[in-house]
């Protein structure tokens, strides 16, 4: 018995064995958490389902047909397209100007660094009600502080034709600090050389921006540009703890739209996980994107 | 000369200041109004400061909600999670970078495609399968599936993939078995990575909304994270103690932001992803 353990001991401690054994407890969660459950998806698409799983039923493509027919699913699915194509380009001209002007380490630039991180580490539901009081119609300070301006009296969360647009400001707010970050530690890994040579060429700050930092932290940019991508294409938190999706549904974007399916009122499971799919298949196109652009850039 | 270029540079730290400001004033004005009479809250014009400080709201929230159940949550689901998440990714990392064995590349392959799966899109099955299991409203249920991550083992490897093989090789001359390697020599020499994992998974976990009102919405196991939104939700009118709530959920992430700020920015700038 002592001589078979200690054989399998020594088994198992060869580097190329030990490693299948490294590897297991992620391996094993990863795929029962993640692969698993993603697979189940692509059945879960095609039932109709709701609470009591035994009762499910297979009805083929028709969530799929139905997601399509749905004006509420439309709805979510162009908010959720305006949402990322307004957010990205906004959150990357902030992030890339902001990061040249605080790329240089002194103490004034360290602690507009650190502040500017702040609202990243705060959760979405204290940015919620915090943004959603400040700009309440009645009683908001900003709201308050923006008459005061002589810009009238404005209720930006609660009308249609700007809800998404105050999300998004909202959101930018929220997680610049990240971009502003990634961008600093790009421009920083810059050669000074480069620079060094554009002064003596007689280039301005602004040329040299141009000229030597904007290409060279071109990587890092697109990068950002991707993740932010598909990063504003799963927006949840934010919107559910702003507007909830309101009003008038004007900022319903697809992960609350699946949300609302699935946990309440209808439990519709299968219909839901049908729109997470034509969501899935939307981030997809995004990646095969990014991929196809970095191979060409390199 | 020096003047000019202080001069020159005046309008830009302005502006910056500016911006800093914006961020701010609104978190400071968050935790004021946790200590404000509601009828200052809803009053108009509105101000900044509290007219009377008062303690009352306090009162409010725990009548109204388990706070401390809800503390406590957050901290089981924060800590429970992320101390295995270092552990378990960072011995896949450690595999994938330090280790030669068969079918190395499809299985880094096969786990690399994880991180491109959205949560978005598993979370109904993954409600399922937590469902058949029996874990609705319990710790497991809250904490195991978000334990490993693709991102994390990433991380783990490429610093690992810095350290020099000499160190390995004369462990295991010394006869040390692979896993104390592992755990005795190597992970001690990443620890500035393991405590970013750490404190960008017990923020991540802090934050996190989505997961916890799927599985943890029964009232005795939310978290504080939607505690606080169901607050806000169903007392809507309530708004000097939703706002001490708030403030009260962000100090332990402001404490961990003061002690930790070294690790969250090298975990973004290295990770790059998140928000």
């Amino acid at each position: 018995m002592g001589m078979r353990f200690r054989r399998i001991k020594a088994y198992w401690n060869k580097p190329e064995h030990a490693a299948y054994l490294f590897l297991a407890p992620a391996g094993i969660l990863l795929l029962v958490f993640c692969i698993l459950p993603l697979i189940a998806s692509f059945v879960i698409s095609l039932l109709k389902m709701g609470v009591d799983f035994r009762l499910a039923e297979f009805v083929g493509i028709d969530n799929y047909r139905k997601a399509f027919q749905d004006r509420q699913f439309r709805n979510s699915f162009w908010v959720t397209v305006k949402y990322s194509l307004i957010e990205t380009p906004l959150q990357m001209i902030v992030g890339i100007t902001l990061s040249a002007l605080i790329a240089r380490n002194h103490l004034f630039n360290r602690l507009i660094r650190s502040i500017y991180f702040l609202p990243v580490i705060t959760s979405a539901v204290t940015v919620g009600i915090l943004w959603q009081m400040l700009l309440h119609s009645n009683v908001g300070l900003f709201t308050y502080w923006i008459q005061r301006c002589g810009l009238g009296k404005v209720n930006l969360l609660n009308n249609p034709e700007t809800a998404l647009y105050t999300v998004i400001a909202i959101s930018i707010w929220r997680s610049f600090g990240i971009s502003t970050i990634i961008l600093v530690a790009a421009i920083q890994n810059v050669s000074k050389d480069y620079f060094e040579a554009a002064q003596l060429d007689g280039a301005g700050r602004i040329r040299q921006f141009f000229s030597i930092t904007l290409p060279e932290i071109m990587p890092s940019v697109w990068f950002l540009v991707m993740t932010r991508i598909i990063g504003s294409l799963q927006v949840f938190d934010i919107i559910y703890t702003l507007t909830n999706g309101g009003p008038n549904k004007s900022t319903n974007a697809m992960v609350l739209y699946i949300y609302q399916e699935a946990f309440t009122k209808n439990h519709n499971m299968g219909y839901a996980t049908a729109v997470s799919e034509i969501l899935f298949l939307l981030i997809l196109v995004i990646i095969m994107l990014q991929q196809y652009v970095m191979r060409k850039t390199s | 000369m020096k003047r000019r270029k202080w001069m020159a540079e005046l309008p830009v730290k302005i502006l910056l200041s500016f911006l800093a400001m914006l961020i701010l004033l609104p978190i400071f004005w968050l935790v004021f109004s946790g200590f404000k009479l509601e009828k200052d809250i809803i009053s108009w014009p509105p101000t900044f400061f509290p007219k009377t400080v008062t303690m009352s709201n306090w009162h409010t929230v725990k009548a109204r909600i388990d706070i401390v159940a809800y503390t406590v949550n957050s901290l089981v689901y924060a800590f429970g999670t992320s101390i295995p998440a270092v552990l378990v990714n960072a011995l896949a990392g450690y595999a994938f970078s330090r280790l030669q064995f068969k079918f190395k590349n499809v299985l880094f392959l096969l786990f690399l495609a994880t991180m491109m799966i959205p949560f978005q899109v598993i979370m109904i099955p993954l409600y399922v399968e937590v469902h058949y299991l029996g874990w609705l409203n319990s710790y497991a249920g809250l904490i195991i599936p978000k334990i490993a991550s693709a991102q994390w083992i990433f991380l783990a490897r490429a610093s690992f993939d810095g350290l020099p093989g000499e160190l390995q090789e004369a462990a295991r001359m010394d006869g040390c078995s692979e896993f104390a390697i592992f755990w005795k020599v190597m992970l001690p020499l990443i620890k500035p990575t393991c405590i970013t994992i750490f404190v960008l998974s017990i923020n991540n976990c802090w934050n996190d909304l989505l997961w916890p009102m799927i599985v943890a919405s029964s009232s005795r196991m939310r978290t504080l994270a939607n505690g606080l939104a169901m607050f806000i939700g169903t007392h809507t009118t309530e708004y000097g103690p939703a706002f001490l709530c708030a403030a009260f959920s962000l100090v332990p992430m402001l404490l961990l932001y003061i002690f930790g700020q070294r690790y969250f920015v090298e975990g973004q700038v290295s990770t790059g992803i998140k928000g």
